[in-house]
């Protein structure tokens, strides 16, 4: 115990992480949602060339395959059920099973623990899409033949990280403030459903409307293409909220004078009809997304340390 | 290491600061006040019993001491640092077991004392040499590897011990470490609690049991509703409590007889029959006294003995036989 005390702290750090990461990958809950979520994208890697094989149909190569699917996670859904694996148990778990008591009584402090666990988290959603972004390049390779602008995965996995921990954000914070482990998986899941059905049902009457840029979910679509005229060959589309982070991060980074159209809709008689509603410049709409993005993250995380920090251990 | 004569300030040596010391502390649980302006002190290498019936504020006090839970009034100190608000530095210094803990069910026995053990700063060698003489300590041999949800319940009382002693604290507190435990695991456990003391550390354990603390302590702080009824050397608890008397038979009472005992200064005298039981108000042994002044008296003397003091008693006496039954 003597000669120890130096770097004390960053010991007690690292033990913090490793007591988080071995709880994380240890709980059958984690690993089962992590095997559904490998489920989907081996699916989506492997499905449609089978369904082809069976009924004869030649594969046809897909140099953009890793791309478009690195960006987003589909469905979305996927990065909502990878939120909740990590850190459903985070605070909460501990308070349930008691084992805070323990915990709280080292020599470490609220605040090493409770960023122990945020880092900790965070580095097992890094770890997870590092994984799922290597399996999916190799895959896309091997199946959908060359692939373009590999150089970009990296940014997607980051992307998809920074989106993934909006909803860890929430959900922590719910469970901070509950310290019930179903309050926070299951509010967290309540306030993904209503922000994807409200999006989806502004979507179908206003169109791209700006008020999903600032919710926590797939946000408005953006185009290449002319709002209403007929689609053209090379135009492309991505979401642009907090779940579209890898998309909008890549598609900046591959072009990043592109200017994109978002599309409203209105009615005409009982005719529905698309027109421009704004166009802005993909820098714009990258900024805006991780602003909103770090703005959401920062302010769940400030609530749940109050939160916790005020808590009295009564049992 | 650790100056245990605390620092030099100019020619003073600054005295060493108690172990812990618990001033004036009040907690209550909306109206319910469990700790009633407490005080306690455990000066260094005290083997300090807080004993008291459930429910008496024990555990509540503890997780005051240990900065779970903040106190409404008073201030509590650990080797001379405060320990409400998060103050790590003075948790560095304690090893705490908490009553009936729980540890996460799926890190193993060694796992979960290496990783604690970090916690402390400690080295990766001195964590493995120094959790598995614990596990062995605590009789987990061989259980070491085995994931802690798989553990019974008195095998997650051995760790708790365990992990309390990790990092070698110069303070240990242990909170009922033998509840819930079958007869053969209490006495296990004491056995252990025994050994820590040897050690030369400072332990403060709190129990329902009173033959436990007087089996294991050299002091006691009893609490009882929150308030704290004794607190100082084991052997001077019988002092506290009026409870001791002197029963004296004499062969055949006489007005001498009589006399004598009412010129006695050590107490009140009740008689019945042959039998005289003086009420003492001293602890002094008074017996030989007694039988020479009664034989001077012409008395003889059947029978003779001393009633109540002990620490059943004291402790009887102290908190109110109902509350035991509780
Ligand atoms: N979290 C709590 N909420 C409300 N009352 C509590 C809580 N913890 C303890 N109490 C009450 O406070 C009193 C003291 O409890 P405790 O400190 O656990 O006693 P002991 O450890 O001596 O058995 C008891 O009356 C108990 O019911
Ligand atoms: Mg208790």
């Amino acid at each position: 115990m003597k000669e120890t005390r130096r770097g004390g702290k960053l010991q007690a750090f690292l033990a913090v992480l490793r007591y988080e990461f071995l709880w994380n990958l240890r709980k059958k809950k984690t690993i089962g949602l992590f095997l559904i979520v490998f489920t989907f994208v081996t699916l989506r890697l492997a499905l449609f060339p089978l369904l082809d094989y069976f009924s004869g149909v030649t594969l046809r190569p897909d140099p953009s395959f890793v791309f478009d699917n690195v960006s987003v996670l589909q469905p979305t859904l996927l990065l909502f059920l990878l939120a909740i694996a990590t850190t459903m148990n985070t605070i909460s778990g501990e308070f349930e099973s008691g084992t805070i008591i323990p915990l709280l009584t080292k020599p470490v402090s609220k605040g090493l623990v409770f960023t122990g666990k945020i880092v900790a988290a965070f580095l097992t959603l890094l770890g997870a899409y590092i994984f799922l972004a290597v399996y999916t390049t190799i895959g896309g390779l091997i199946i959908y033949g060359p692939q373009n602008n590999l150089e970009l995965v990296p940014a997607g996995v980051l992307g998809l990280t920074a989106a993934t921990m909006v909803w860890a954000a929430i959900v922590i914070a719910l469970g901070t403030l509950s310290k019930n482990s179903m309050v926070a998986a299951l509010g967290g899941f309540g306030i993904y459903l209503g922000t994807t059905i409200v999006g989806a049902i502004l979507t179908i009457y206003l169109g791209a409307t700006s008020i999903l840029f600032y919710t926590p979910g797939d946000g408005p679509t953006a185009t290449t293409a002319t709002c209403g005229a007929v689609i053209e060959g090379n135009a492309t589309s991505f979401i642009t909220g907090t779940n579209g982070l890898g998309s909008v991060i890549m598609n900046w980074i591959l072009n990043p004078a592109l200017s994109v159209n978002f599309c409203g809709i209105r009615f005409r008689g009982n005719r529905p009809e698309t027109f421009a509603l704004s166009a802005e410049s993909i820098s714009t709409v990258a900024l805006r997304d991780i602003g909103v993005g770090v703005v959401y993250i920062i302010a769940l995380f400030v609530v749940s340390w109050l939160a916790l920090r005020r808590t009295q251990i009564t049992e | 290491m650790r100056n245990r004569f605390g620092p030099k300030v100019g020619n003073f040596e600054v005295p060493v600061p108690p172990a812990i010391d618990v001033e004036n502390v009040s907690k209550s649980y909306g109206k319910l006040l469990a700790v009633d302006r407490l005080n306690l002190k455990v000066d260094e290498k005290q083997v300090h019993g807080f004993l008291g019936p459930n429910g008496a504020g024990k555990s509540t006090t503890i997780k005051m001491l240990v900065g779970l839970l903040k106190p409404d009034s008073g201030s509590l100190r650990i080797l001379g640092q405060k320990t409400t608000g998060d103050n790590p530095a003075v948790r560095r210094r304690i090893g705490y077991m908490p009553e009936l803990p729980k540890f996460p069910k799926h890190l193993s026995g060694l796992e979960l004392l290496d990783i604690y053990g970090q916690m402390y700063g400690m080295s990766k060698e001195e964590r493995k040499s120094r959790a598995s003489e614990l596990i062995k300590m605590v009789g987990l041999e061989g259980r070491g590897k085995d994931r802690i949800g798989g553990y019974s319940k008195g095998m997650q009382q051995r760790i708790g011990i365990a992990q309390a002693l990790i990092s070698d604290p110069e303070l240990v507190i242990l909170d009922e470490p033998s509840i819930g435990l079958d007869p053969v695991g209490m006495v296990e456990v004491r056995d252990m609690v025994k050994d820590i003391t040897k050690t030369g550390k400072t332990v403060f354990f709190s129990s329902h049991l009173l033959g436990e603390v007087q089996q294991i302590c050299d002091h006691v702080t009893v609490l009882n509703k929150g308030v704290s009824l004794f607190s100082g050397p084991l052997s001077e608890i019988g002092n506290k409590a009026v409870s001791r008397r002197l029963v004296v038979e004499v062969e055949k009472t006489t007005d001498a007889i009589s006399n004598y005992f009412k010129t006695l200064s050590y107490g009140t005298v009740e008689s019945t029959g042959n039998t005289f039981t003086l009420h003492l108000n001293t602890t002094q042994d008074i017996r030989a006294e007694v039988s020479r002044g009664l034989t001077a008296a012409g008395g003889v003397i059947v029978g003779m003995r001393g009633e109540g003091g002990g620490l059943e008693d004291a402790f009887l006496s102290l908190i109110g036989k109902e509350s035991l039954a509780s």
